[in-house]
């Protein structure tokens, strides 16, 4: 597949994974625009070392660390349920307090574990290519997945027993 | 158990043989089931949380990016940037200018701030200028190209936005911070103008992509990008303004 498909088709990903760091459609996709303009601008750079979304998502952590390097953004303070509107089917009121309590969670990590845990558990990279996209050695991400997965248990994990997230 | 083996196995990245010895040590090891099972429902509310912007229609912005990509030819790659780096190393030590570089303080506060002011001001006080709107015109370029490499020890040419409108009027050198700026000035043919601003990199900075700045009427894109700090500044539309940044970006790795 040319390149610039391969990079268009990642589009919605791209798009996933600014919106769930930044909790701000508009940012995100802000954020979005400008990685696909420096890899577009780039491309050539690319030699297909390794998969071109762990390059298109370094691209966008890099971006993302240059505009928190001038602007700290106070991410907890933005309401994130405006952003994504619940399902309209008819969902369980304890799914519903599960999700805006694993947003709230999430957003009470540490930012370079939720980095980590949104590339493996919501993009489902795999460790390799989380480690590529993040720049870390593999054992850094291994302990930033744990201490993340830990965290979160412990600020969700009884309500996802007592009020049952399905599997 | 230890939780890289358990990450592995909740991942799906062991072989046959470890996934058995693994799920042989689970049978006798309950808490590592809940963890594993936490991990799961952790896995769906994370999808179910997280999940919907990739279901939606992607904006017409972004699909934009690839568009106009298409249309056009992809910039030269990167080892030439490479070696123009080294290139500009060992130019700045032949110069001498290292010293200077150096002697400035560790890093200065929000460079990119100064480098956006620096440059608006550069702006209003010469796209103004009716008489000497610049102190070498673009009709002698290879003096300006020299004249101005040879200031900020590195070469550097102006480049070229022919393809969206505005012609080279000519360019300057300046005081610039850290040590020594140039100016490019550019006009359309309504009669727009808008200047592109080149300086030494402060020490310290590292590269970033495009950041816009809005300095009142004025605004602009600036980024740091090999030896140099740029600031693309003018009177109008963002739009119009990334467009040029970006080729100016292009030609000029």
């Amino acid at each position: 597949m040319p390149v610039l498909d391969e990079i268009e088709a990642e589009i919605p990903a791209l798009r996933r994974y600014a919106r769930a760091l930044l909790r701000d459609a508009d940012a995100a996709d802000d954020l979005v625009q400008d990685c696909l303009e420096r890899a577009v601008a780039r491309r050539r750079d690319w030699r297909g070392e390794g998969p071109l979304r762990a390059w298109l998502f370094r691209i966008l952590l890099n971006r993302l660390r240059d505009l928190q390097r001038c602007a700290p953004r106070p991410g907890h303070l933005v309401p994130v349920d405006d952003l994504y509107p619940e399902p309209g089917q008819p969902a369980a009121q304890e799914d519903h307090m599960a999700l805006s309590e694993v947003r709230a969670a999430m957003a009470r990590l540490p930012e370079d574990q939720r980095r980590a845990l949104l590339l493996v558990a919501l993009e489902g990279f795999s460790f390799d290519e989380a480690a590529l996209a993040l720049e870390i050695p593999k054992g850094t991400l291994m302990s930033r997945l744990a201490r993340a997965r830990e965290t979160l248990r412990e600020m969700t994990g009884r309500t996802a027993k007592t009020k049952g997230i399905q599997r | 158990m230890n939780d890289e083996e358990l990450l592995a196995y909740h991942a799906g990245a062991l072989d046959a043989a470890a996934c058995a010895r693994v799920e042989a040590r689970l049978a006798g090891d309950p808490e590592a089931r809940a963890r594993l099972a936490d991990w799961a429902a952790q896995d769906a509310a994370l999808a179910q949380a997280f999940g919907d912007p990739a279901s939606e229609p992607v904006p017409e912005r972004l699909r934009a990016v690839i568009g106009e990509a298409r249309n056009s030819p992809a910039p030269p790659p990167a080892w030439t940037f490479g070696l123009s780096r080294i290139a500009a190393a060992v130019a700045l030590l032949a110069l001498g200018a290292t010293g200077g570089w150096l002697a400035h303080g560790p890093t200065t506060p929000q460079p990119g701030t100064s480098l956006a002011q620096a440059a608006t001001t550069a702006y209003r006080t010469y796209v103004t200028e009716v008489v000497h709107p610049v102190e070498v015109p673009a009709s002698d370029a290879a003096h300006l190209t020299s004249w101005v490499s040879k200031r900020l020890g590195h070469p550097i040419h102006a480049p070229d936005f022919a393809t969206l409108g505005f012609r080279l009027m000519g360019g300057r050198v300046l005081p610039g911070e850290p040590g020594t700026a140039a100016q490019f000035m550019y006009e359309n043919d309504l009669g727009q103008r808008i200047t592109l601003y080149v300086t030494q990199r402060a020490q310290g900075e590292d590269d970033t992509a495009f950041r816009f700045f809005d300095q009142g009427r004025e605004s602009g894109f600036w980024w740091v990008d090999g030896p140099f700090g740029y600031a693309l500044v003018g009177d109008i539309s963002r739009d119009a303004l990334r467009k040029i940044a970006t080729a100016a970006y292009e030609q000029l790795i």
